[in-house]
């Protein structure tokens, strides 16, 4: 099951690979608009910000980018259309995307089929696909190999035994992502046990939602709130029924995640990365 | 002959909405441009202004008001039969069937499940209906108690709904925006075929409009205006439900349609009975197509659900009817 979902995303991104290399061959497209917040850290990350015409309203990184109303989650073909685009950076999971794109190639549009990625290569295959599309293949090898190299030297660094377990919350109804996700593969990588990964067959997807007194039982050392943004905190966490005693919260160790990151696989990866290792440093 | 006044104004009504409609959208086109490119003329649109007319604008103000003109119809039918002018077409478990179907193809459908939505949808409609119809006693079941097997059955299928929800946090989205309404994206293949399902429902219910009128008798007395009030009913919640989940198979949940327009008409024009469901059809197309304009434009370059539009103007309305109901009473 899970190999054909991995085959097929490879099967397509490869598909991808060979439609984005022969747009690009006549000219690099200079009025890219990218509707996802991701594909526009990596576009100025290599260097393509000066071809970037519009991005979402979502994509707030780097400051530069050129902000705007268009949605990435419901794309408007006829708004997109007025901007007067040569290239369109589509997520796989926007609302009805397959007929988005139909109709933007019909327009005569070209489409970058993005599809998120299940692991770290896939990152990195955004990156140099879009470095290919842009002409810019030599900067974004560059960025691959900086993201790389500070990715290894975090994990290496900071690695843990199996014993340490840890709780990445996603909302205060406890919804958590299993090792299965992109988010636990960061963990995973650092040897970490997440608790989430027992609950792993409860949804098809890896977020399943935990239930406070397993939670309590488990007793992970350390929380990571994803929904600190939403107002999360230590405090908030140590207060609810039960919690006090759990040796994160009784240690300190709740780490409150930073906006945005931990949700985009572009060059702020390695950021990440590192913020789990120093996390990870000043574990007691 | 008043309702051939109102129905050709209602047509005139539809004409001009969907002329306002397909003249607005984030790329301007000139109006007689727009004008030459539908009739055909020299000096229409051509290459990419082409396609987005015809393409993009065109089918989607179509399908705005097909769905329009069935959610209205559908609605002053089931108003008729379960003599409730607070039934919406929504009333026997069609939504929350047809909802359970969309989140089943979201859940188990790989690569284009847009392809295959209406059918998943269309077929869970019908078959929360049939089960509603089939629990409460067929063709010897009261109105109420059809009723009231058509909530049970719609809570059962979202709480399947729910737990599918679950089970796939991916779907999460999906279904969310499916439930709020969208004919974002509509073409000409989802008309072709919606088209098919709702004028022939629709055709049947305007062909036995006059009948109707027979079941807000009571029984006996329809039977000596020569009328068989079961059959009838059966006929015309069947064909009215057609309609319905043809409709949320194309666009999602779009609310309130089903009560705001029949009430509209009717009140316009002081008459309860049926002979106004032509003028109710068109009269819900141009809502629809009304306020799918809003939902282009409210918020451009980004879309509003039709479904807040829709809920905003209706949910007051709704109250409004109540309380006016509650005063007669």
């Amino acid at each position: 099951m899970k190999f054909f979902r991995v085959a097929t995303v490879v099967a397509l991104s490869l598909s991808t690979l060979f439609i984005g290399t022969n747009s690009a061959s006549a000219a690099a497209p200079k009025r890219i608009i990218s509707l996802s917040p991701s594909a526009t850290e990596d576009l100025f990350a290599i260097g393509a910000g000066a071809q970037v015409l519009a991005v979402d309203d979502l994509s707030n990184f780097p400051a530069s980018a050129p902000m705007t109303k268009l949605s990435a989650f419901t794309p408007n073909v006829e708004a997109l259309i007025a901007y007067k685009p040569d290239l369109i950076v589509l997520n796989s999971t926007a609302t009805k995307a397959e007929d988005v794109r139909k109709q933007l190639t019909k327009l005569g549009v070209a489409v970058y089929w993005e599809i998120s990625p299940v692991t770290l290569a896939d990152a990195y295959s955004e990156i140099a696909d879009l470095g290919k599309l842009t002409g810019r293949v030599k900067e974004a090898n560059s960025v691959i190999t900086t993201m790389k190299k500070r990715i290894t030297t975090a994990v290496n660094a900071h690695r843990k035994g199996k014993s340490v377990t840890i709780f990445h919350e996603l909302d205060n109804t406890l919804y958590s992502a299993t090792s299965d996700t992109f988010i636990g593969s960061v963990y995973k990588s650092f040897n970490l046990s997440n608790i989430a990964d027992a609950a792993a067959t409860a949804d098809s997807y890896g977020y399943p939602q935990l239930n406070s007194e397993y939670i309590v039982k488990v007793n992970p050392r350390i929380i990571y709130l994803a929904d600190a943004e939403y107002g999360e905190n230590a405090k908030t966490v140590g207060a609810r029924p039960g919690w006090k005693n759990i040796t994160a919260v009784r240690k300190g160790q709740i780490v409150a995640l930073p906006t945005d990151i931990p949700s985009r696989w572009g060059p702020r990866l390695a950021d990440f990365y590192e913020f789990i290792g120093q996390s990870l440093a000043k574990l007691s | 002959m008043w309702s051939w006044r109102i129905t050709a104004i209602s047509i005139a009504l539809l004409v001009v909405v969907a002329l306002l409609a397909i003249s607005f959208g984030p790329v301007e086109i000139g109006f007689p441009k727009i004008l030459k490119t539908l009739l055909g003329l020299p000096g229409a649109a051509t290459g990419q202004e082409r396609t987005l007319l015809l393409d993009l604008r065109l089918p989607r103000v179509l399908l705005a008001a097909l769905v329009g003109a069935a959610l209205a119809t559908s609605g002053a039918v089931y108003q008729t039969v379960f003599r409730n002018p607070l039934a919406d077409p929504y009333l026997l478990g069609t939504a929350a069937g047809a909802g359970l179907g969309a989140t089943l193809a979201f859940t188990i459908v790989h690569g284009d499940v847009y392809a295959l939505l209406p059918i998943f949808s269309f077929v869970g409609g019908i078959l929360a209906v049939l089960t509603s119809f089939f629990i409460s006693g067929r063709f010897q079941a009261e109105p109420n108690t059809l009723l009231l097997s058509g909530i049970a059955v719609g809570s059962f299928a979202t709480a399947v709904q729910t737990y599918l929800q679950q089970r796939n946090s991916n779907a999460l989205r999906p279904v969310y925006s499916w439930i709020l309404g969208e004919l974002t994206a509509a073409n000409w293949q989802v008309v072709s075929w919606s088209s098919f399902y709702i004028l022939f429902s629709l055709s049947i219910l305007i062909f036995i409009s006059k009948k109707l009128d027979g079941l807000m008798l009571s029984d006996e007395e329809s039977f000596s205006l020569g009328i068989n009030p079961q059959q009838l009913r059966i006929i015309a919640v069947a064909a009215a439900t057609l309609a319905t989940a043809t409709a949320v198979s194309a666009s999602g949940l779009i609310g309130f349609v089903g009560i705001v327009v029949p009430h509209l008409v009717r009140g316009i024009t002081h008459r309860v009975t049926n002979r106004s469901l032509t003028a109710i059809a068109f009269a819900g197309a141009s809502f629809l197509v009304l306020a799918d304009l809003g939902a282009r434009t409210l918020l451009s370059p980004a879309e509003l659900p039709i479904g807040v539009i829709t809920a905003f103007v209706g949910a007051p309305f709704f109250l409004f009817v109540l309380r006016a109901k509650r005063l007669v009473n």
